[in-house]
This record gives C-alpha cells, sequence and structure tokens, in this order.
C-alpha cells in the first residue's frame, strides 16, 4: 500500500533512479542501492516491507544477497525483477524464500501490483 | 579405363537433401574426400590384386610352365623311343638279311648255287615271308655273275669296277648306300664274300627298295610326321613326305656320327621345291651299319599340339578366373566404398548435429546475455516514459497539437519496447532456459488442435490443411507445450511459405517408424520452396529470408533445438517452386538426461 518501505537493488543507477521516483510519485518509501552488499548494509540498518532485488549483479549476485536477506530473517517480502529473465533461476529464488518474479522490461502498474500482493502477503492478508 | 570411368560414376555426389542444419562438406573437403574414397578404391583393388589375383597368377603360370615342361617331356621321350625301337627294327632287317646270306654262302658250295634252281630256291626262300629282295646273284672273283635270279638283264655286267666290289672283296661283309647301278634305278645291297678253295665268290642280294622303305616309314607320328634315312653325305636313302626323292641332297644338317638319339628342333628347312618347311622337331640316331642316319621329324607345332591346347585352355581359365576376381573386387569395393561413403555422411550429419548443438548452445548463452543487457535499456526506457507520463498527469501539455504529438510519440515508445521485449523473449526462450514438462500426448489429436487453431489464418491466406495422422501411432511421451511451439513454428513458416501464391496446401501427417521404434510427423506444404543455398542455413539463429521486421530469424533455430531436446531430429528436403517438407522424428520415450534433468528439478513430492 502507498506508504509502504521498499528497497531497490539494482546495478543501473538510473533504472534505480527512475523507479524510486516512480515509485514514490505513488507514495511509496523507497531506498535504492546498486549492489548486493549495499542491499544487505541497508537491510542490517533499516526496516523495508518489500525488497525488489535484481538478479544479474556484479558481486554478490541476487540469489547470494537473497540468501544473505534469508539469514538475516527480517519480517519483509522480496520481488525479484530480472532482466536476465531466466526463470529457472527466478524459480530457483522463489524456492529460497523470493516472494514472485517480474521480467524488464516491466510497466510501473504491473510492479505495483506485485509490490501490493508482496506486501498484503507479508501483512498476512492473502 | 572401364574400372576409373566406373569409379568416377561412383564418386558422383547424391542428389540435394538436407538433415537437419549440418552444412554440406565444403566444396574442398567433398573433394579431398573424393581424392580419399578414390585412393581407398585403388588401394583396396590394388592390394586384393597383390594377394589374390598375383599369387593365382603366379601359381597358375608356375603350374603350367611346369605341366609344359612335363608334357613335352614326355612328349620327347615318346619321339625318343619311337625312333629307338624303329633303329631297331631297321637294324634287325639288316643284319636279318645280312646274316640269311652270311649262312647261305657258309652253308652252300658255290657250285651248289651254280645248279639250276639252287639260287632260285634260295631267292624264294628269302622271299617267302616278305619281298625282301629284288634279285640275288652269285657274282665270281672276276666281277660277272656266276648264277642271277631276278627281273633284270646282268649276266653281261662287270662288277669288278664297282665301288662295292672292292669293299666286300676286302671287308667280306658290305652294305651299300643307294646308288643307280646298271639298272638305273636307286636301289642298296646287301653283299658277303665266301671262299671255295681258293676262290672267292660273292653272294649280292638287292633289297626291295619299295619294301625297305615301307619298313623305314612305318612309324606313326600324326599327320605331318616322316621318317627317312640319310647317308653320311646328307643323301636320302629313303623317299621323305617333303617331296623329295631317293638319293636327293637333303637340307637336313648332318652331324658326325654318336652314340644315342639327338633331338632338334630345325628351322630353315626346304622342301624339294625349296619352299621354306614350317619349324620342324626332328629326333635323329645312327645305324652302325651302314652308316645311315634315322631321322623321324614332325610339324613342332603338330607335335606339341595336345600340350598346347591343354596349354591355352589352362591359361584361358586361369586369366577367365583373374578377370573374375578382379570385376568381383572392384563391385565389392565399390560396395565397400559406397557403405563408408554412407557412414561417412552419417558422422558428418550426427557431427553436425553436436556442432550445431554447440553452436546453439553458445548462441544461447550469448542470448540471454544480450537479452539481459538490453532488457536492461528497455526497462530504463520504460521507465523515463513513465516519468515522462507522470510529469504531464502533474503538469499538462497546454498545447493541443504538442499534447497529441507527446501521446503519440509515448505510444510508438511503449509499442517499440514491447516489440523489443519480444525480440528479447524469443532469445532467450531460444538460450533454452524454459521448463519442460513431460506428458504423454496423443500426437494426432495434438497437431489436430494445433491446425484447428491455424485454420483460420491460413484459409485467409488460401490454404487449406490435409491432414495424414497414422491411427497406429502410439502416444508419446514428451512436452506438449514445446512441440506447440515446434508445429505452430513449421505451419506458420508453411503459410508464409505461400506469400505472393493465390492458393496452396499443407500437407501434415504422421506415422509410426517401427525400426527406429520414433514417431514420424511431416510437414509439407506447396510454397515457394527454399533455395539450396539457404538450405544449409535455415536452423542457424537468426538467420531468415523474411522481409525486416517479419521474422527474427530464431523460429526454425528454436524448433531444431526443441525437438534436439527432446530427444528427436528435425530435418527438411525442399525444391525451389515446388514446397518444402519437414519432418520430424520423435522418441516415444524422452531421452534419460532429460528425464535425469527433470527429476532433479521437480524431485517427487513425498506423500504428506
Amino acid at each position: 500500500m502507498p506508504g509502504s518501505r521498499v528497497l531497490l537493488v539494482d546495478d543501473e543507477t538510473i533504472f534505480t533512479k527512475n523507479m524510486s521516483k516512480l515509485l514514490k510519485n505513488r507514495g511509496y518509501q523507497v531506498t535504492a542501492v546498486n549492489s548486493g552488499d549495499g542491499a544487505i548494509r541497508e537491510l542490517e540498518q533499516n526496516h523495508f516491507d518489500v525488497i525488489v532485488l535484481d538478479l544479474k549483479m556484479p558481486g554478490m549476485d541476487g540469489i547470494a544477497t537473497l540468501k544473505e536477506i534469508i539469514k538475516l530473517g527480517l519480517f519483509t517480502e522480496t520481488l525479484i525483477l530480472t532482466g536476465h529473465g531466466s526463470i529457472d533461476t527466478a524459480l530457483e529464488a522463489m524456492k529460497l524464500g523470493a516472494y514472485d518474479y517480474l521480467t524488464k522490461p516491466c510497466e510501473i502498474d504491473e510492479l505495483v501490483a506485485k509490490i501490493e500482493a508482496a506486501w498484503e502477503k507479508k501483512e498476512g492478508k492473502n | 579405363m572401364f574400372f576409373v570411368r566406373y569409379f568416377e560414376a561412383m564418386a558422383k555426389e547424391p542428389p540435394t537433401s538436407h538433415n537437419g542444419p549440418e552444412a554440406a562438406a565444403a566444396p574442398d573437403i567433398a573433394a579431398e574426400r573424393k581424392v580419399t574414397y578414390s585412393r581407398l578404391f585403388w588401394r583396396f583393388v590394388w592390394l586384393t590384386i597383390l594377394c589374390s589375383l598375383v599369387p593365382l597368377l603366379l601359381v597358375g603360370w608356375g603350374i603350367n610352365l611346369h605341366y609344359s615342361r612335363f608334357a613335352r617331356e614326355r612328349m620327347l621321350n615318346f619321339f625318343q623311343t619311337q625312333v629307338e625301337d624303329h633303329r631297331k627294327l631297321i637294324e634287325r632287317f639288316l643284319n636279318e638279311h645280312t646274316s640269311k646270306l652270311q649262312l647261305i654262302a657258309r652253308t652252300h658250295d658255290r657250285d651248289q648255287l651254280l645248279e639250276p634252281g639252287a639260287l632260285q630256291t634260295v631267292f624264294d626262300l628269302f622271299n617267302q615271308d616278305q619281298r625282301a629282295l629284288t634279285d640275288l646273284g652269285v657274282i665270281g672273283e672276276h666281277g660277272f655273275h656266276l648264277a642271277y635270279v631276278g627281273p633284270y638283264d646282268l649276266w653281261a655286267r662287270n662288277y669288278s669296277k664297282e665301288f662295292w666290289f672292292d669293299q666286300v672283296m676286302e671287308k667280306g661283309v658290305y652294305i651299300s648306300d643307294m646308288f643307280m647301278g646298271f639298272r638305273k634305278e636307286p636301289h642298296f645291297i646287301i653283299a658277303v664274300t665266301h671262299a671255295t678253295g681258293e676262290k672267292k665268290w660273292i653272294l649280292r642280294a638287292t633289297i626291295n627298295t619299295e619294301s625297305f622303305r615301307s619298313l623305314v616309314e612305318n612309324v606313326r607320328i600324326g599327320k605331318t610326321g616322316e621318317a627317312y634315312l640319310l647317308n653320311e653325305q646328307g643323301v636320302y636313302q629313303t623317299s621323305p613326305r617333303a617331296n623329295a626323292a631317293i638319293m636327293d641332297k637333303s637340307s637336313f644338317p648332318i652331324e658326325p656320327y654318336h652314340e644315342g638319339i639327338r633331338v632338334r628342333v630345325l628351322d630353315g628347312l626346304k622342301n624339294a621345291q625349296g619352299l621354306d618347311r614350317p619349324t620342324q622337331i626332328a629326333c635323329k640316331a645312327w645305324l652302325k651299319n651302314p652308316r645311315w642316319l634315322l631321322v623321324v621329324q614332325q610339324d613342332y607345332a603338330e607335335a606339341f599340339a595336345d600340350v598346347n591346347h591343354a596349354n591355352t585352355w589352362t591359361l584361358v581359365f586361369l586369366h577367365l578366373s583373374a578377370a573374375s576376381i578382379l570385376v568381383v573386387t572392384v563391385f565389392i569395393t565399390r560396395h565397400m566404398i559406397t557403405s563408408i561413403k554412407r557412414r561417412d555422411a552419417e558422422a558428418d550429419r550426427l557431427n553436425q548435429q553436436l556442432l550445431q548443438a554447440g553452436k546453439l548452445a553458445s548462441i544461447g548463452e550469448l542470448s540471454a546475455g544480450v537479452a539481459h543487457e538490453i532488457n536492461n535499456p528497455l526497462a530504463i526506457i520504460l521507465t523515463e516514459r513513465q516519468l515522462l507520463l507522470d510529469g504531464v498527469k502533474h503538469a499538462p501539455i497546454a498545447d493541443p497539437e504538442f499534447r497529441e504529438q507527446f501521446a503519440d510519440s509515448m505510444n510508438q515508445i511503449d509499442i517499440q519496447v514491447q516489440r523489443c521485449k519480444r525480440i528479447t523473449q524469443n532469445l532467450l526462450r531460444f538460450s533454452r532456459r524454459t521448463q519442460s514438462l513431460i506428458e504423454t500426448v496423443d500426437l494426432n489429436a495434438f497437431i489436430q488442435e494445433v491446425v484447428d487453431l491455424m485454420e483460420r489464418e491460413a484459409r485467409t491466406s488460401g490454404i487449406k490443411f490435409f491432414s495424414e495422422p497414422d491411427p497406429g501411432l502410439p502416444p508419446v511421451s514428451s512436452d506438449p507445450s514445446q512441440l506447440q511451439q515446434v508445429f505452430l513454428n513449421l505451419i506458420t513458416n508453411a503459410i508464409d511459405a505461400h506469400d505472393g501464391q493465390p492458393y496452396g496446401s499443407i500437407r501434415i501427417a504422421t506415422q509410426a517408424d517401427a525400426d527406429r521404434q520414433m514417431a514420424v510427423v511431416k510437414v509439407a506444404d506447396t510454397g515457394s520452396g527454399i533455395k539450396p543455398e539457404h538450405l544449409n542455413r535455415i536452423f542457424d539463429p537468426f538467420f531468415t529470408t523474411k522481409t525486416v521486421g517479419k521474422g527474427t530469424g530464431l523460429g526454425l533455430s528454436i524448433c531444431f533445438s526443441i525437438v534436439k531436446r527432446l530427444g528427436g531430429s528435425l530435418s527438411v528436403q525442399s525444391e525451389v517452386g515446388k514446397g518444402t517438407e519437414f519432418t520430424i522424428l520423435l522418441p516415444y520415450t524422452p531421452p534419460k538426461e532429460l528425464q535425469d534433468s527433470l527429476a532433479k528439478k521437480h524431485p517427487p513430492k513425498k506423500p504428506a
């Protein structure tokens, strides 16, 4: 729901900048980081309702980041957003505990719908 | 030359057909192969010739030579035996008559023989069995006949000056050569001397020339064989067949007296007319007394006719056998080379499929990377578009014309981004990272569903479907979603192949291949066909003959990739202007690797 705290993790700076603006325009509190390490650091310090995580990133990739997130045992849901489009990898991520996945490029409305669904799941509404 | 032509005909390339994405061997490889096959062909042929023909011919020729020698030796032995027997016969004849004359001379007093009728009685006794004597006479020491029995009038003849008279008086026994004498006819005599008191007398017999000639010539040696006697000067003592007469000079080369029998092959002999005689084989033996040379000779060709005949037939048979071996060798080698070619082609096909699979895998990886790299900018473009749209919502554009233009541009950006997205999705699908689910599929029903799906589109293009399902086709265990993609792609291509044609047809047939335990699906169209130069590349990723924007060139690559992954094969045959036929072979059960990989991804659930 608008006001939810979203952590956007993607190595594409322009994408994270644009997506942050779009999500903020739609009422979300967005924090954008450009690496898995940055995401973990951010999560250790702040609480987020939904994490939008890119799979293919230099250094710590999406799967490794997800595993670290799970290790942290946070009360949060993770959406996988990937330009790689590998369903196998996305399915692997979902097996690890990710809520759902989207492939780039995706419409903002589509992403918002998924974030909403993830938030609702996190809140135990579905 | 025949074999060279035969091989060249054999080495011709088969007509164009294409199995899967394998490219036809490059021209240089094909030429190299041709040379290799040619070398192999000739190597086998020469090896066989060396290992079978050469020994056969050597043994054959050896045996033939050995047999020839053996047969010739036997023939010569026979010849020599004949001559030896004949020589003995003649010598016995002469000795017998000499002995008889000596016996009469010793047992009879000269006067007894001079009594009327006494010499006639002796003459008759001589000629009792055979008419061996022409005449018989008793000659006194002065050279005149004292008694004579015979057809000639020789009473007044004085023999004391004759050559034989002194000889017989000196030696006691004398056998003359042929001479004319007083009777002017060729004859020879046997004369013996005896003494009554101090008076020597001669008992002289003239041998019947005809009887003697018959005796000498009585040797059966073929049509051209002959036997005759020559004296030491080479003068005929009996008449030979070569139209020569007794006492003619022979051209036969006379050698000095020798013991035993000698054999000679003679060239350049002439007959009485001076004409050349054919090569002769002659066997000769000297008589001891008189020194006459018994010659038995025959045309060489006739003498060895049997041997030559046997030789000829042996060689004919031998060479026919050799020719048969050669022909069979060539045919077997040709068959072998054809088999090798077929196996090479099969190996090429498998290698090409392997290469293609490797190529597709590499391109798959690349495609996944490219898709990712493109998807990210696309995502940014979309976010930029969305930001602009968001911005316009808060600050609407005042100029209606620009507002309209802005909306169109936003719309176009969205369309083009979606188009790029489709391309990247195709790329990603091509990268084979899609999920497989194996189910039992009734191909006949399944294909009919796909056909039903496509029928409307086909109908609008004037294309009719003809289905030929094999009712006995067993169901296959395969991935229906991927199979659907394959059939949709093939049918779409088949429809597109009729572009520019008012009507056409697509025939889809299924068949059970009992030998290979596979299902066969053929999709044939009556479209424009594929050019031979394109046929090698149609399964290559990004290869398309469609206009820009109409095809990505991934459809057939994906089909090939899917079918391959499902354990089958995809091949194509096409003729420009007539149409194209794709053949899919699908196993009834998926390959083990696929089953294993699926089992890994979807382990069976434990019961709750």
